[in-house]
């Protein structure tokens, strides 16, 4: 080789890949609209009726909504979110432990797995449908069906955080003579439990959200109240509605992000000034660099 | 204690303090609490199992299930809505994310604003989007196409954004200080670098979509839902079972796949 560097070669067949992709996706894209009984003036019109109604609703009808009893309804989501994270959380623990590759034998490890799956694919909202002939309409089905399908996901997070633990605790307590539930207790559970309490936390994040929206269905929560506005096209109602979900949405992601790092980093670090950077930035989402 | 010579000290038994303790009491005050709020009571356990109606959901009528009209035709609608909505989520996410990153924004006042308007729009859950649609733009799988593309922009610019946030300044420096322009620079500095990741996410953001469509029916969106609420309206259960069944086998099959390729790609 000279002493010139030599330019490395490109890469060959791009531009027939990049053509294949692309030819891909167009195809894709015109088959998918051709299924969505689109019409020129209705895809042109789509943005002028958006646009109106997102006029209609402002200013939001707080006062109104908030004597329709919205404001219990919001709080109601949250209840039961949270009832249901607590049933998935109590029922999937003890499973996570006997689905654990590293504790657990491979005859009760396999079919926990294959459960948790099986519930991980099915929807709340699935969930719901299912229940609510059962339990009636109400927060009790949307309760469950939250509950039913945490176990699947809380499930799922603990396995791998007990199979990613230090296996010498383990070997302590068994040369110790300890028999299995010991070794859970005192050489697993402590290493496990600060990551999993947060991922509880995090999961009972995810449920508000899923809460709200159970309502539409008559699942209880804020979800009914919504529908029950935009179906007599009583948009500033709606739009309060909606402010008053995405507010304590927020709240509820910026409080439990701030515990959940707490409960993994053991202590809330550094100075002052970079701890409320980090509250802003978790209000905000904004990343003060 | 004072350690005896050659014998271990044992450890001190960490102390139960009351804050601990008062956090615990207040968690399970509002646990019973919010219990009593959702109408939680163990024997609606035995209630829900015991009911005579789950007997309505059996047997599972099959040749109503796979006659093509049925099922097959909603859910490849429920496919068309997920399939167009990714693409062009994931396509308005390119740009958005680039803007909402603090590497690879062009100004602060850009940054602030698409980082403030994304969490909000993130905030507001996908059924919702799709009933405001649905009431805004008429019912059907044409406000479910909308509703999910502004779902999946939200969930895709989140991802793709904080892997932008995480990659290397190195080339895009380079060709910032060869003097490129700002989108010449993005595309030849930072895209390469993180096309892999934003494919594996628009994967992802396919699976959420598939889970997604197949619900929005519902709310009057569209797709395999549709024929749901409608069965369920007319309380067959036996054919809600059924098409479950069909759903979830395929949500199964698409995740298995998704998951495979995406593997493959990081």
């Amino acid at each position: 080789m000279t002493a010139a560097t030599q330019r490395p070669a490109p890469p060959r067949w791009t531009g027939e890949r990049r053509g294949a992709i692309g030819v891909v996706l167009l195809v894709a894209m015109v088959w998918s609209i051709s299924g969505l009984d689109v019409t020129l003036d209705r895809l042109l019109g789509a943005p002028s009726d958006a646009w109106a109604i997102l006029r209609q609703m402002i200013p939001p009808a707080f006062a109104r909504v908030a004597a329709r009893g919205a404001v219990g309804k919001v709080f109601e989501s949250v209840y039961i979110a949270w009832i249901g994270t607590v049933i998935g959380a109590l029922l999937s623990l003890p499973l996570a432990f006997m689905a654990a590759h590293n504790v657990a034998p491979i005859w009760i490890r396999v079919p926990i797995r294959q459960l948790f799956n099986a519930i991980r694919a099915v929807p709340e909202l699935i969930l719901a449908v299912i229940l609510i002939p059962i339990t009636g309409l109400g927060p009790w089905a949307g309760t469950l069906a939250i509950g039913i399908h945490s176990i699947g996901t809380l499930g799922k997070w603990a396995t791998e955080s007990i199979e990613s633990i230090d296996s010498g605790p383990i070997e302590a307590v068994e040369s110790t003579g300890g028999r299995w539930v010991s070794s859970m207790r005192w050489a697993v559970f402590p290493q496990v439990m600060s990551t999993i309490s947060s991922y509880w936390l995090f999961r009972f994040e995810i449920n508000v959200r899923a809460s709200a929206v159970l309502g539409m269905i008559g699942a209880g929560g804020v979800g009914s109240e919504l529908v029950s506005h935009l179906v007599f096209r009583d948009f500033p109602a709606a739009s309060a509605v909606l402010a008053l979900t995405v507010g304590v949405v927020l709240t509820i992601d910026t409080v439990s992000a701030a515990v959940r790092r707490r409960i993994i980093t053991g202590g809330v670090g550094g100075d002052d000034s970079s701890r409320s950077a980090e509250a802003l930035s978790d209000l905000t989402g904004i990343n003060h660099r | 204690m004072t350690p005896t010579p050659g014998q271990s000290t044992r450890p001190e038994r960490p102390r139960l303090r009351a804050r601990t303790v008062g956090i615990a009491a207040a968690l399970m005050a509002f646990s019973v609490f919010a219990a009593r709020e959702v109408g939680f009571d163990p024997s609606t356990f035995w209630e829900v199992w015991s009911n005579p109606l789950w007997e309505k959901f059996w047997p599972i009528p099959w040749d109503w299930v796979f006659d093509s009209g049925n099922v097959l035709q909603p859910f490849v609608e429920t496919f068309q809505i997920a399939t167009i909505s990714t693409i062009l989520g994931c396509g308005l996410a390119l740009p958005v994310s680039f803007a909402m990153s603090s590497l690879t924004t062009p100004n602060r006042p850009t940054y602030l604003v698409s980082r403030a308007v994304m969490n909000v729009v993130r905030a507001v859950p996908d059924l919702f989007w799709a009933k405001l649609m649905v009431t805004a733009i008429g019912i059907g799988a044409f406000a479910g196409a909308w509703a999910l593309t502004i779902f999946s922009l939200a969930v895709m610019v989140k991802l793709f954004s904080e892997t932008v946030d995480g990659a290397d300044p190195g080339p895009l420096e380079a060709a910032r200080a060869a003097g490129g322009r700002h989108a010449p620079s993005l595309r030849t500095g930072i895209l390469p670098t993180v096309f892999p990741d934003y494919v594996a996410h628009a994967l992802y953001v396919f699976e959420l979509n598939v889970r997604a469509s197949v619900v929005l029916g519902l709310v009057g969106a569209g797709g395999i839902g549709r024929v749901l609420e409608a069965q369920r309206q007319f309380f067959r259960f036996d054919r809600v079972l059924g098409m479950l069944v069909i759903i979830f086998v395929v949500v199964w099959v698409i995740e298995q796949v998704s998951v495979s390729l995406r593997k493959r790609l990081i």
